[in-house]
């Protein structure tokens, strides 16, 4: 999470540096801890119960890469289509020879060289061509299509809300989590309670210094005789917080921090690992990545450069993860996803402008990897969509791959999560 | 005894020691009605406050006065208004700035969500700093969004210029502002590509609503009236312009709306479309609706709404004497205390109780300036609903756990004074307490007084003495108070996390 003293100002490229915007503006790590979100934003609080989804389920992650980021740089072409792309952007190709796997059509970046074992153990992989059901090119506009995921509808419930909201999964606001930022993001937003926080150790009642135990009595106290939203709000979130507190009083051991790599992606990833192995029924987490508009200077493969420094740390990053979930990791799959992909071509500033097509990674658990699955639509000029990699599968077909595959008990419930989303043949990224 | 503070881990810079001044001594409580006027039309009742609503002859006459702000004297919130320069530049220069990386857009933003927040908690006008709140949220152009953002601090001065002159006035003036344009999709509109989503919006969200009688057919129609009102940023240079070759000039018919709209230029045509739009009868029973739901209660009866739809209607549309009928309306009186406290107006408030005064900002650590990365942290920041409906204004939508939780450690952050504290002053802990020796129950009530305007009553006091592990009746000198590190904290910390805070 960046801090607005430390974040310079956006590049001029058309579109305001957007690492600030909306949930990037929520520079936590500022306030030194302490702040949690705001939680379910509609809905019946008498509805909430305290009690998560039931324990020892799967969990799945939502990386997001917020800012739109460059498939083409992470899962790149090989053969043919590397050519293509060389001519188009030649000051940042990756270049063939250094694209990493054995899926004959496509490389991975080199940085992401830490993940390669997951990738050839067949439980890392990919699809290429994604993206919303019509071009956005818009961030603001995108993202919310992204996280709404429900075209055409003025409800404002985000899908990982509908999925945490479904019988069979539905629970208390645990079910749900956000970390990492502090606002819900509109994926979470919805009748389901959720919760959000920069670190799990924010999920307890501010103490004033006195017991856990006597402080919710106290609060208890003041509101026994409060009805109304807000009084059965009060009586929730005690009652999380009172099963949170073991993970929260004991947050210094049980979260990892020191063993993640330097950079935005280590509290966030310590403090998901060691929320999954408290095992308090948490089934989904969203987790906001940002930083990934690379209008100007996206570079090659130097240590610095923009994209390489990126995927370094996030591959780095998600190697310690797995490993810090220890058996957990059985339960775990992490899907990335971003609001667009680029422009093939690239600007004139060595970077490149916002595009539609876009590669999502997967891993962990009940992927079937080691390869790009999917449709592919090619890069020579008539492939193109305005300049554009081409669309081949809505990212919802991917999400509801993903979610089918992990939560069984909902499998049948598509279009409760997608509404409108057609049934489509399976990609053939979860086993 | 003095308590040692909790681990380090919850602790922020305790011991550190901030700039003080004697806080005003407590006032009598207001008689309840007035109590409750103030509440809803306030952020958050103060010593001061009373002490105007005194001054004033009473609630009603306070009302009448705050009516017209220009008249309000307001050192506190003239001297905010230097605090904050970026805000007050033209749209053109703070995109310059943001294209010549001289000051990112975002950087403006970020001080006008300050600035507005500021004024809140110190501002003398307190109805004009609720109702430009309540409008923006009617007619909100989210604050970071990535074109409308240049043109945002430009809207809010228009927003509070008609904040209570009448809704046809703010109408007509916000959606053919260009923050409004940019924000959805307006500035982009031609005659040849129509773009309807500010044509539906100005529809389902700004004037009749979604069951406000419509069709697909006025939707379009009402996107063509629309087009012509351009804006351009990056390319090929940043302007806001009518181009009449752009506006489609067929005829227009939206419900009950007729216009020849023969002219090249049609933001006549426009306005009447937008007046009558303001003045439609379901608009008027929607703004009296949503009027009702902010200050009245989250299902108000429908009397009260009709109530203030006539006063809407017969005064074409006039917003002060729409909001006279609502607080003259029986219905208003009742159910004092019942409206959640959105975050925001409950971090306002908190701010407001505990007698903080911020100071000029000369770095990035002072309050003012520190305070948005603690309040933006609850989910309702100012203008950062990222869609243009507007937070919601029900309680139900206000009462996650979450919520709870952010908002319960913020008051403890404010109350014990460690973030943030630079160049802002808290009163003196000694100019805080009623004539010593006292009751716990005394120094409870005259706190309540100080910070709800009221005593908070036997639940709240026996749930205050039992996280202090003390009773009601316990005597306490002037040496044990002001000795101890908890005592005054935690009592200041839980009549903000009690009902009487939370609610107004």
């Amino acid at each position: 999470m960046t801090t607005p003293g430390t974040t310079p100002p956006g590049p001029a490229c058309g579109c305001p540096d957007f690492r600030m915007s909306r949930r990037r503006m929520l520079g936590a790590s500022v306030a030194g801890g302490g702040l949690l979100a705001a939680g379910q934003m509609f809905g019946d609080a008498f509805r909430q119960v305290a009690y998560g989804a039931a324990p020892g389920g799967n969990v799945v992650v939502v990386l997001s890469l917020r800012g739109g980021s460059d498939g083409l740089s992470i899962v790149v072409p090989r053969g043919d289509d590397h050519d293509r792309l060389a001519s188009y952007r030649s000051n940042i190709v990756v270049p063939e020879g250094t694209l990493l796997g054995s899926d004959p059509r496509f490389g991975l970046h080199p940085a992401l060289a830490p993940l390669l074992p997951m990738w050839n153990g067949g439980r890392m992989g990919a699809v290429h061509a994604v993206g919303l059901h019509a071009p956005n090119r818009s961030h603001f506009d995108a993202m919310e299509e992204v996280e709404d995921a429900d075209p055409g509808s003025s409800a404002r419930v985000g899908w990982i809300n509908r999925v945490i909201g479904l019988d069979g999964i539905k629970g208390g606001p645990e079910t749900g989590v956000s970390l990492g930022g502090t606002l819900l993001p509109t994926s979470l937003v919805g009748q389901a309670p959720a919760l959000g926080a920069h670190q799990v150790r924010d999920f307890g009642v501010a103490d004033l210094g006195a017991s856990g135990a006597l402080r919710r009595a106290s609060l208890n106290t003041m509101w026994a005789r409060t009805g109304g939203p807000l009084g059965g709000g009060v009586r929730v979130a005690l009652a999380s917080a009172q099963k949170f507190a073991p993970l929260v009083d004991d947050h210094e051991e049980r979260v990892h921090t020191a063993a993640y790599p330097e950079g935005p992606l280590r509290d966030v990833l310590a403090n998901t690992a060691a929320l999954v192995r408290q095992d308090l029924g948490t089934s989904m987490i969203a987790i906001d990545y940002g930083d990934w508009d690379m209008h100007e200077g996206l570079g090659r493969l130097g240590e610095w450069d923009w994209m390489n420094r990126h995927l370094t740390h996030f591959a780095q990053a998600l190697k310690v993860f797995f490993a810090d979930l220890g058996t957990h990791a059985s339960r775990v799959t992490v899907v990335t996803i971003s609001e667009f992909g680029r422009r093939v071509e690239e600007n004139g500033s060595g970077g490149v402008d916002h595009g539609y097509g876009n590669a999502m990674l997967l891993l962990g658990a009940g992927v079937a990897g080691g390869a790009v699955r999917g449709e592919w639509p090619g890069l020579r000029r008539e492939d193109l969509e305005d300049g554009d990699l081409a669309m081949r599968h809505d990212f919802r077909e991917v999400l509801w791959e993903v979610v089918a595959n992990r939560f069984p008990t909902v499998s049948g419930r598509r279009t409760s999560v997608f509404p409108g989303l057609a049934a489509s043949p399976a990609i053939g990224i979860m086993a | 005894v003095s308590q040692s503070p909790v681990e380090p881990t919850a602790v922020r810079r305790v011991g550190q020691r901030v700039v003080v001044h004697a806080a005003p001594k407590a006032p009598a409580p207001l008689p309840g009605r007035d109590r409750h006027l103030v509440r809803r039309f306030s952020w958050g009742i103060t010593p001061e406050l009373v002490a105007d609503v005194r001054r004033a002859g009473g609630g009603r006459k306070w009302f009448e006065k705050q009516l017209d702000p220009g008249r309000v004297s307001d050192p506190a919130g003239s001297a905010i208004n230097g605090w904050f320069p970026s805000i007050t530049q033209p749209a053109s220069k703070i995109f310059t700035n943001q294209r010549d990386d001289v000051q990112g857009a975002w950087e403006v933003a970020t001080d006008l969500s300050r600035w507005t927040v500021a004024r809140r908690v110190h501002s003398k006008r307190q109805v004009h700093e609720v109702m430009t709140d309540f409008w923006s949220n009617l007619l909100n152009v989210s604050l970071y969004h990535d074109e409308a953002m240049f043109w945002r601090m430009d809207y809010d001065r228009l927003i509070r210029r008609h904040a209570l002159s009448s809704f046809e006035l703010l109408l007509r003036s916000a959606i053919t502002h260009p923050a409004m344009g940019l924000y959805l999709d307006n500035a982009f509109s031609t005659k040849d590509a129509p773009n309807e989503n500010l044509g539906r919006e100005l529809l389902e969200l700004h004037t009749v609503g979604v069951d406000g009688g419509y069709t697909e057919a006025d939707v379009k129609a009402s996107a063509r009236m629309l087009t012509g009102y351009r804006v351009d940023t990056w390319w090929p240079e940043f302007k806001a312009y009518y181009s009449p070759q752009d506006h489609d000039t067929r005829p227009v018919k939206v419900m009950g709306f007729r216009h020849a709209n023969g002219a090249a230029d049609g933001r006549a045509a426009t306005a009447a479309y937008l007046t009558y739009l303001a003045r439609h009868p379901s608009t008027a029973n929607r703004i009296a609706r949503r009027l009702c739901v902010k200050f009245v209660g989250d299902s108000p009866s429908p009397a009260i709404v009709r109530a203030v739809a006539r006063a809407y209607t017969a005064n074409r549309t006039a917003i002060k004497p729409t909001l006279r009928a609502l607080v003259s309306h029986p219905d208003f009186a009742e159910a004092p205390l019942k409206k959640v406290r959105t975050p925001m107006e409950d971090y306002v408030a908190t701010v407001r109780s505990l007698g903080i005064r911020m100071h000029r900002p000369s770095n990035d650590d002072a309050f003012v300036r520190a305070f948005y990365w603690q309040y933006s942290a609850n989910g309702n920041a100012p203008y950062e609903w990222p869609a243009p409906n507007g937070y919601p204004e029900a309680g139900a939508a206000w009462a996650s756990a979450g919520r709870v939780l952010t908002g319960l450690r913020h008051h403890q952050d404010l109350a014990a004074r460690w973030w943030p504290t630079a160049q802002a002053s808290f009163p003196t802990e000694a100019s805080l307490l009623p004539p010593m020796p006292c009751t716990l129950q005394q120094l409870v009530d005259h706190l309540g007084l100080r910070m709800l305007g009221q005593k908070p009553g036997a639940q709240v006091s026996i749930g205050v003495a039992q996280v202090l592990g003390m009773k009601r009746s316990r005597r306490l000198t002037r040496d044990e108070v002001l000795g101890d590190y908890w005592l005054l904290r935690r009592i200041q910390a839980s009549l903000l996390d009690s009902p009487h805070h939370l609610h107004r």
